[in-house]
């Protein structure tokens, strides 16, 4: 979108101020619409267990899969509970997955820190050719064997197998099925460029300040206040900003003021206090041109658990004077100029990846929609809020753009699917380490990286 | 023996509040004690007669109803939620729980033996 446009007018670099600079009316905020409201906790109660969470997301999730197992398998296939299997019937059953991992860190390893034993090391896969999968439904398990692949499934992902029980008490599997893609929503986008500005891992507060520079120019391009009259005017169809978790760095993240003595550390402010003024700062210059949307993530100054709850406005003084601010939730849902927009801090795929044999961030979040469900690991290796009465995380429309951030690098793809579906993937790069962002532009449902490069101190030239 | 037997007539519960979610087990306990006052128990840690003045002890079938109604493994897990949050899940779910069980959970709503 810039170079196109921006290379003709670049000439108007070299030529001597006018008088009366041009000035581009940003487009007008035409529908905006919060649709996070699942996500958003008010009271929080973590007196219960989770057994609720796995109990309706079953129960909200298996008419859906019935209906697919009965499109895919004949109308007249036997649905059968497990209580209810019989040895050699070939039925279909639908039921939580559930996969028996070796290396699976458990609470146990926290014990073995007081015991002296070495506890493991994280690993960045816990994957083994020894996990085994199992089924569960409302009252009984079952070991599944045969077709399917218990490489790439993970825990919480409601399935529909079709089978037959053997004589060992194991369900041979010869087919199954996921939820699939959810149904699609009408399409209302606009009619001409509108661009939104994905962007993550902004990584405030880090050691190095390389990242520093480009943020600002980040900032700068958005605001208008870089380049020619041709870039200038592109950035004015910029409409909104979205940041996608993972605002301030991990080194803020440090403990030792936990581990050291109290006389070494008494002083110490905690890393996370300037990063947070850094922040405050950033936002104040983009909140005074554009909309902008703040997701927390990781190892920003929220809850631990998903969904995680919007930063509080109090650590952004400045910024937060301003309407524009919005302070979302972790996943975040909205509607903006009609098109749905739905993505997470990239906590839920970076899960997934450690307890799948799935390699490619891109696939995974094109999986996490075909199985209908944001985030399947939470509550078991992921943490999450005990739900009781509904699963927020469960996917029941399919979104026009559905987004991750703190990915390793760009990579967007537009999925289509049998019901007419348009789905948007959309890998949003980490900004501290790639200097990527994306821009989608919502006419067309189009997705571009904007890169941003300095010399840093070491490079010559 | 009309009621049968449980641990804690052997063995005396210890001082301690609990909070909101109490395991059914509980339950049962305090509506025996409704109903066989002259058994020797051990001291109670929560009364019910501050919280529930002047109610009459609820009926012994309703209390059995409820009772079933939290162990149908249909409408889901029964711990730490209350029954009407159960029931009202249950319903927007579509697992069409029995009426009669929220008529009588909106009836005795200040008894705290009936709402869990």
């Amino acid at each position: 979108m810039f170079s196109e446009q921006a290379a003709p007018t670049a000439q108007g670099l070299l030529a001597p101020p006018s008088g009366q600079p041009p000035t581009f009316p940003r487009v007008a905020v035409a529908g905006y619409s919060d649709l996070s409201q699942p996500f958003r906790l008010g009271e929080r109660s973590f007196g219960r267990q989770y057994a609720h969470v796995y109990a309706v997301r079953l129960a909200g999730m298996r008419p859906g899969l019935e209906r697919r197992a009965r499109g895919r398998w004949g109308d007249d296939i036997a649905l059968r509970r497990l209580s209810e299997l019989q040895e050699g019937e070939k039925c279909c059953v639908v039921g939580t997955l559930f996969k028996a991992m070796q290396l699976q860190p458990s609470i146990l390893q926290e014990i073995s820190e007081e015991h002296n034993l070495v506890p493991q090391p994280p690993l960045p896969k816990y994957i083994q050719p020894s996990d085994e999968l199992m089924l569960e439904d409302e009252l009984q398990r079952i070991k599944l064997e045969g077709a399917i692949d218990v490489q790439r499934l993970v825990t919480g992902t409601i399935v529909a197998v079709y089978g037959c029980e053997q004589e060992d008490g194991r369900f041979l599997v010869e087919d199954h099925c996921l939820a699939d893609l959810p149904p699609p929503l009408p399409w209302s986008g606009p009619s001409s460029d509108r661009f939104v500005l994905l962007a993550s891992g902004l990584g405030l507060g880090s050691v190095s300040g390389e990242a520093l520079l480009s943020t600002q120019l980040l900032v700068d391009v958005v605001t208008g206040q870089l380049g020619a009259e041709g870039e200038q005017s592109c950035a004015a169809h910029i409409t909104r900003v979205i940041l996608a978790g993972n605002l301030l760095s991990q080194n803020t993240q440090s403990r030792d003021t936990i581990n050291k003595a109290k006389y070494l550390t008494k002083k110490t402010q905690a890393a996370s206090v300037e990063a947070v003024k850094m922040l405050d700062e950033i936002l104040l210059q983009l909140c005074t041109s554009v909309p902008v949307d703040v997701m927390p993530g990781e190892f920003d100054p929220t809850n631990y658990t998903l969904p995680q709850q919007p930063l509080h406005r109090c650590m952004l003084p400045l910024a937060s004077a301003y309407a524009t601010l919005r302070l979302v939730t972790n996943p975040y849902q909205a509607s903006l100029d009609g098109v749905r927009f739905l993505g997470t801090s990239g906590q839920n795929i970076s899960d997934i990846f450690k307890y799948s044999s799935m390699d490619d961030y891109l696939e995974i979040l094109e999986w996490t929609l075909l199985a209908g469900h944001i985030s399947p690991t939470a509550p078991d290796t992921l943490g999450c809020y005990p739900f009781y009465k509904s699963d927020p995380f469960i996917l029941t429309e399919c979104p026009h753009v559905y987004f991750c951030g703190n990915a390793p690098r760009f990579q967007s793809k537009l999925l289509q699917g049998k019901e007419g579906q348009r789905v948007l993937l959309v890998m949003v790069p980490d900004f501290s380490a790639t200097q990527t962002a994306c821009l989608i532009n919502l006419r067309d449902l189009s997705c571009q990286p904007i890169a941003f490069s300095s010399f840093g101190a070491d490079t010559d030239d | 023996m009309e009621q049968p037997r449980r641990i804690t007539d052997s063995f005396p519960r210890r001082r301690r509040r609990r909070g909101p979610g109490r395991p059914p087990g509980r339950l049962k306990d305090r509506k025996d004690k409704d109903k066989d006052k002259d058994k020797d128990k051990a001291q109670l840690k929560v009364r019910d007669c501050p919280r529930c003045p002047s109610q009459p002890p609820p009926d012994p079938a309703l209390m059995e109803m409820l009772r079933r109604f939290d162990l149908s493994w249909e409408y889901g897990p029964c711990s730490g939620i209350t029954r009407l949050q159960r029931w009202e899940r249950a319903q927007e779910l579509g697992l069409s729980p029995p009426g009669p069980i929220r008529d009588a959970l909106l009836e005795h709503r200040d008894n705290p033996d009936v709402t869990y």
